[in-house]
């Protein structure tokens, strides 16, 4: 099954450093700009699912704040415990500045 | 050349922690892990919570394959009974005995029992078992008695109200948990279970208990008799340090006395978790904490030391504790009480207290702001330098008043 290129918010809205929880086809979704790259992931801990938008994203890592559990920004792997990972959604920025995500 | 043996003894978050880390600093020798409960390890902190509303379903550190696959021995149903610290070994329930080179203890803490308070009806939780019979009795329960406001009192009580069962919370003390949290945010937590319907006496406490023919009747301090179906005792814990202190280890604040780097007093012996009483430089002193986070954070200290890396432990202590929809949550150390610096406020219940000595952050408590508490423990052990308006002031971020040092902001 394909997905399909949804809208989910303009980059010039999500500043560097920055992470925001929006909703993108039922799907709740955590976006996350890394030094200008924009990443998607699944907006629920792989711990005990809390919202990770509460969290805190230092530019690099995003620390969850329910329970502290640290996750690589970039690369949506565990860095603390190392044995996770972020669900992450394919998601591409369009010539005029829209962030798209394909959520399934 | 023989291969090293390390045996860790517990099989809470700590061993398992101590387990992963050993593999993943790339100790290649041989790892054991004696646990007296049958379940591989699991977290403990939903036991009271989720698992008791919800699906009673345990949150695991490692999966049960991850064992097999990095070749740590799982020996679960199994208690070690004896320690020979000159022989370097461990005497096992099973009449065996288990040499080690390095020996971790990571046995916890078990619930402090009030004699004649036991037998059906009357629950102690600290084991995925004991959860799991509260929650059947929960079920069919229609009136709770819960002796003693702590955690585990205050969110069983959250729990079993979500349930809809009617629960009646004695606590000594004038507030819940008023020891951890200081008089006025223990006053804002009765009231947020007041509010939900618990009936909360605060002052009281249970003198006895009889079993009548439809449940219990307890008689408390003031003379009154409450009726219940089924009885939670919550009432502290004791540190389960007989196994090295019966083979001479020192003991300090009730746990067993380890240095920085987790060492007991006995060569080899390492101690992490609840059960340890661990020197603090950054306090200068003996703490033993018993929460989630830092006997996680202790057991990977202690496995790091183990393969070498030898590095002191002085993280910052965190914990939280989830009630309702609530979520109050603490880092550093508090000093006195009636001098915190209120960010938020208690009426909102949205407010961090923190501590504040010489423009210093030592410690803060705060109900649903987390990300105070998260920006303070990246603070409390990097320099910086605050005012209480600064901190009191909700339009300045917290984050602004970090220091801007890389290596300070990561623990
Ligand atoms: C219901 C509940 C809710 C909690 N909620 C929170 C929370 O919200 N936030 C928070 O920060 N903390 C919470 N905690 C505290 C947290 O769970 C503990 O700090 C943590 O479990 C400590 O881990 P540990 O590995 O040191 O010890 P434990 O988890 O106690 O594990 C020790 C293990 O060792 C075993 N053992 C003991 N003696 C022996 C022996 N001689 N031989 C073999 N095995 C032995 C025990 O059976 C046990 O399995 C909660 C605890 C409970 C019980
Ligand atoms: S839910 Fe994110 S760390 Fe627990």
């Amino acid at each position: 099954m394909t997905g399909q290129w949804q809208e989910a918010m303009q980059l010039d809205e999500l500043w560097e450093g920055e992470m925001a929880g929006v909703e993108v086809g039922g799907e709740k979704v955590l976006l996350m700009n890394i030094d200008g790259d924009v990443r998607a992931y699944r907006n629920r801990c792989p711990h005990q699912a809390w919202a990770l938008d509460e969290g805190d994203f230092d530019g690099e890592t995003l620390t969850c704040s329910r329970h502290l559990w640290v996750f690589d920004a970039r690369s949506g792997s565990g860095v603390n415990p190392d044995n996770c990972r972020l669900t992450s959604f394919p998601c591409r920025v369009d010539e005029d500045g829209t962030i798209r995500v394909d959520v399934g | 050349m023989t291969t090293k043996r390390c045996v860790l003894v517990g099989g809470g978050v700590a061993a398992a922690s101590a387990a992963a880390h050993l593999r993943k600093r790339g100790f290649d020798g041989d790892v054991v892990l004696v646990g007296e409960e049958t379940a591989a390890p699991y977290e403990r902190p939903p036991l009271s919570k989720e698992f008791l509303t919800g699906p009673p379903e345990l949150v695991r550190p490692l999966t049960p394959d991850w064992y097999a696959a990095n070749g740590v021995e799982l020996r679960l149903g199994v208690r070690a009974v004896a320690l020979d610290v000159a022989g370097r070994s461990v005497g096992l329930s099973t009449g065996e005995r288990l040499g080690y080179d390095d020996l971790v203890l990571a046995t916890g803490v078990r619930p402090r029992r009030l004699s004649g308070f036991d037998g059906e009806g009357v629950h102690y939780l600290r084991t995925a078992a004991d959860a799991g019979r509260l929650r059947a009795e929960l079920a069919t329960a229609r009136r709770i008695a819960i002796l003693g406001a702590g955690f585990i009192g205050c969110e069983v009580a959250a729990s079993a109200t979500a349930l809809g069962t009617q629960v009646t919370l004695f606590e000594p003390e004038p507030a819940p948990l008023a020891r951890v949290l200081g008089a006025a945010i223990g006053a804002v937590l009765m009231d947020i279970h007041r509010e939900r319907g618990v009936e909360i006496r605060p002052g009281e406490h249970v003198t006895a208990l009889d079993r009548g023919r439809h449940g219990f009747v307890l008689t408390t301090s003031r003379g009154d008799r409450v009726e219940a179906d089924l009885v939670v005792v919550g009432i502290g814990s004791v540190p389960n340090v007989e196994l090295g202190q019966d083979a001479g280890l020192a003991v300090a604040n009730g746990g067993l006395a380890v240095d920085e780097y987790g060492r007991t007093s006995a060569p080899h012996v390492y101690a992490a978790g609840d059960v340890a009483a661990q020197h603090h430089p950054r306090y200068g002193t003996r703490i033993r904490v018993e929460h989630h986070d830092t006997a996680v954070r202790q057991g990977a200290n202690v496995a790091a030391n183990l393969a070498g890396e030898v590095t002191p432990f002085e993280e910052a202590h965190w914990f939280w504790s989830d009630q309702y929809e609530h979520s109050l949550q603490s880092t550093g150390r508090m000093g006195a009480f009636d001098s915190v610096v209120l960010r938020g406020r208690l009426a909102d219940r949205s407010f961090s207290a923190f501590s504040l000595v010489d423009g210093r952050i030592q410690g803060v408590i705060s109900l649903n702001r987390p990300g105070d508490v998260l920006a303070a423990r990246r603070m409390l052990f990097a320099p910086h330098e605050v005012t209480a308006e600064q901190l009191a002031d909700e339009s300045l971020p917290l984050k602004r008043l970090m220091p801007r040092t890389k290596t300070a902001s990561r623990a």
